[in-house]
């Protein structure tokens, strides 16, 4: 029976693992989106062998998929061995996983099992079991499959705090090339529900308070029982006085100084009372995932789709994973075609524009230009194609002239306004504000004095910026060993930027695009 | 006049007073430290003065802020070398400048508190991910940890409120305390570091599953046990079941 349970853990996990379509590559980090919390830093709970963060455990409820998605190692013609968790038995593991503080909650994909319908009703049944019977109050994130019915979206909504539906490729063509059996309007109308199911949310906040949930019966017999056990090992702690020392919080006004207190006391590490579990639907929103490099889509068409999915349906993220030829198809790159890490990660920066530059697809590419340059990151390469913009005196320009200023990110902009109310920023200032000098000099003026030399072409900036980038490239090379994104582990080389703050560099590409673009 | 004091706070409190009130302070250091040898042999045993601290408790308050007062009660729990100096320089210079004393960044006697404190804030950060319990039977949770800093308490809030239909216990082997909570209760009181607790029978089976899922998530091709290190450094392994060799 154990055996028989480790053996399912490890196949479904590295099925969650490596899988590019129905599981996730980029959200091996993310924040507690419940109410409440949604300020709380992500938890890491541990880091594998290769330096990844892992906070979340990340399954397939199955791998044996009916579907033949041209791409997946879980495609109906592959071989391999099919595994099924039962809905408790991955509730139970679950739970005991998260009471044992190992992980922060449960990320939870699967294959087709016989049908979409089907496999909701398991993943609802582990959710529900989880959720009802175990009282779990984690995060769960749930993807759903193309082409489920509403009811049981429904369903797995208030079970869940993020959603994801993945669009899977960039285009309906490629969708009906590469997975046959799954249709836009199966990934689509599902996407539409649960921003529906959103605003709705937002208009009838208090609605659906139905308090923790717990078993009937159980609570006051297991804890009270517990907590004699406690006293009684309190009681051998120390003397009753010891004890009683402790307790004593006369001293403490302010609560500078009491060792004992509540949950929600907000002492020590300032935690925000996490909200009761309430039945809300995906309160932490809905992410979507496509795959790049296994169809001819250009860059500009990818990143015109992620705008107007931003758009249309609020998504949170979407994510991109490079593409790993898994499987020999005409219709796909051929086997060991490296997976294009380069263009995922500048992918991720142009996503970066779109959500927090205020940035257009139509501004980052044009149709002359339809693919992101691999050498330089999107921003610098709008800029050299309006070059008659810059420079942008740094004292004078507001808080979006700013934000287009190569190497200039929106902390650094923020802090420069903020600065400027008091004194005049000099350019020694500029790199303590953490402005990119080697990047932002050629791009903006400091009390109007220019320092990006005498030449100011184009095809001149661009070759500086470049070697800047080559040199970057060397110097990671030595020194400190990079931290890796998941794609990058299989071919090419590393996708690196420049490392500042460790904390944001955990997982995936898409993290690394944190460093100012 | 070099102090020594029982290592609470009020007892640093109490020092504070003596440094304005009686003579100044050279040094300050834990009665049974057994660092700062110097200090000890002529150093003067300060008794801790309820009364006396609660006087320099109120002018920190009044004089720099509420907020400082909280910062240097963190900061006493923490293991940074001198602390006790470098907050009586705090509280001298807060004393001549008043509150705009945390805004001095650049001042090396801000920057020194600030440091520590943020320390120990990573490290009780760290704790709520890397802190793992396993079931003694009967619902109770146990976990044993050795932390740098002293940061029961400022872990408690977050455990006490995830865990607060199940009761658990955290036990500072280094420290020889624990934390006992249940129903968003919790309190800390003294356990002895040999203490020992018979784990229930599902326990072995949990940190197997939890092993071999850890290590199924490792890609084997790029492991790099440099960079884990960083993130995860090899003095807090030994209570993490997954880094165990099994
Ligand atoms: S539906 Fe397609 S992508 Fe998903 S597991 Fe099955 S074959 Fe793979």
């Amino acid at each position: 029976m154990e055996e028989k349970l480790l053996e399912k853990l490890t196949v479904l996990g590295e099925g969650a693992k490596y899988d590019v379509s129905c599981s996730s590559s980029g959200a091996a980090r993310m924040n507690i989106g419940r109410l409440g919390n949604a300020a709380c830093a992500g938890i890491c709970h541990t880091w594998t062998a290769d330096g990844r963060c892992l906070s979340l455990l990340k399954v397939l409820l199955s791998n044996d998929c009916a579907y033949d998605c041209k791409y997946c190692v879980n495609r109906r013609s592959a071989d391999g061995p099919r595994r099924t968790f039962e809905p408790r038995e991955l509730a139970e593991l679950t739970m005991g996983f998260y009471r044992r503080n190992y992980i922060e909650g449960l990320f939870l994909s699967s294959a087709v099992l016989r049908s979409p319908d089907n496999t909701a009703e398991r993943m609802i049944e582990c959710l529900w079991l989880l959720r009802e019977a175990h009282g779990f109050a984690g995060y769960i994130h749930a993807k759903i499959i193309p082409g489920v019915s509403a009811e049981l979206l429904t369903q797995l909504g208030l079970l869940s705090d993020r959603l994801s539906v993945n669009v899977e490729l960039p285009s309906s063509e490629s969708l009906g090339l590469l997975a046959p059996q799954k249709k836009p309007k199966g990934i689509f109308s599902p996407m539409r529900q649960i921003l529906q199911a959103q605003r709705e949310q937002q208009t009838l906040k208090a609605a659906g308070n139905r308090g923790r949930l717990r078993p009937a019966g159980s609570s006051a017999g297991v804890g009270d029982g517990c907590y004699d056990d406690l006293r009684e090992l309190a009681g051998r702690a120390g003397t009753p006085e010891a004890i009683d020392q402790l307790m004593r919080a006369g001293f403490a006004r302010g609560g500078t100084s009491a060792v004992q207190g509540s949950a929600h006391s907000g002492r020590g590490l300032q935690t925000a009372p996490r909200g009761r579990y309430r039945e809300r639907f995906a309160p932490a929103g809905q992410t979507t995932q496509m795959i790049i490099g296994a169809s001819p889509e250009s860059d500009l068409e990818i990143v015109k789709l992620s705008e107007a999915l931003y758009r249309r349906f609020a998504l949170k993220r979407v994510y991109f994973s490079a593409y790993i030829p898994l499987a020999a198809a005409p219709e796909l790159p051929p086997l060991l075609t490296p997976p294009p890490l380069k263009r995922e990660h500048r992918l991720y920066q142009a996503d970066f524009l779109l959500r927090f530059y205020g940035f257009t697809a139509d501004e980052i590419l044009t149709p002359e230009q339809p693919d992101l340059d691999v050498d330089l990151d999107p921003k610098v390469c709008w800029a050299l194609r309006h070059l008659e913009l810059f420079p942008i005196e740094v004292n004078r320009a507001s808080e979006e002239e700013l934000l287009r200023i190569p190497g200039v990110g929106t902390v650094s902009a923020l802090r420069i306004l903020r600065q400027r109310r008091i004194a005049s920023v000099g350019y020694d200032d500029l790199k303590k504000m953490g402005v990119v000098l080697k990047r932002a000099r050629f791009f903006l003026s400091c009390r109007g004095k220019y320092y990006g030399g005498k030449e100011r072409e184009p095809v001149a900036i661009r070759e500086k910026l470049l070697l800047d980038e080559r040199t970057l490239r060397d110097s990671l090379g030595s020194g400190v060993p990079p931290q890796i994104s998941l794609w990058d582990t299989l071919n090419g080389p590393a996708v690196l930027g420049t490392r500042k703050e460790p904390a944001v560099w955990s997982a995936g590409n898409e993290l690394s695009v944190r460093q100012e673009l | 006049m070099n102090y020594l004091y029982d290592k609470s706070f009020e007892g640093f409190l109490t020092c504070v007073w003596h440094d304005y009130y009686s003579e100044r302070a050279e040094g300050i250091c834990a009665a049974d430290g057994d660092y700062q040898l110097d200090l000890l042999r002529y150093g003067q045993t300060v008794e801790t003065d309820a009364e006396k601290a609660a006087r320099v408790l109120e002018a920190i308050e009044r004089k720099i802020s509420v907020w400082d007062a909280e910062r240097l009660y963190r900061v006493q729990r923490t293991n940074e070398p001198e602390k006790e100096m470098k907050m009586l320089r705090y509280i001298r210079l807060g004393f001549r400048i008043g509150g705009r004393l945390r805004l001095l960044h650049g001042d090396p006697v801000v920057l020194a508190v600030q440091k520590a404190e943020q320390r120990l804030g990573a490290e009780a950060h760290r704790f709520c991910g890397i802190l793992r319990f396993s079931s003694l039977g009967n619902n109770l949770l146990y976990a044993s940890i050795e932390p740098d800093n002293d940061i029961l308490e400022f872990i408690a809030p977050h455990f006490a409120d995830r865990f607060r239909w199940d009761p658990f216990l955290i036990h500072d082997l280094r420290r020889g305390k624990a934390l006992f909570a249940y129903n968003k209760e919790w309190k800390i009181a003294p356990l002895p570091a040999d203490t020992k607790f018979a784990f229930s029978a599902e326990e072995d089976s949990f940190r197997t599953l939890w092993k071999r899922y850890f290590d199924a998530m490792a890609i084997k091709e790029r492991t790099n046990p440099a960079c884990q290190r960083r993130f995860l450094p090899a003095r807090y392994w030994k209570h993490l079941p997954e880094m165990q060799n099994a």
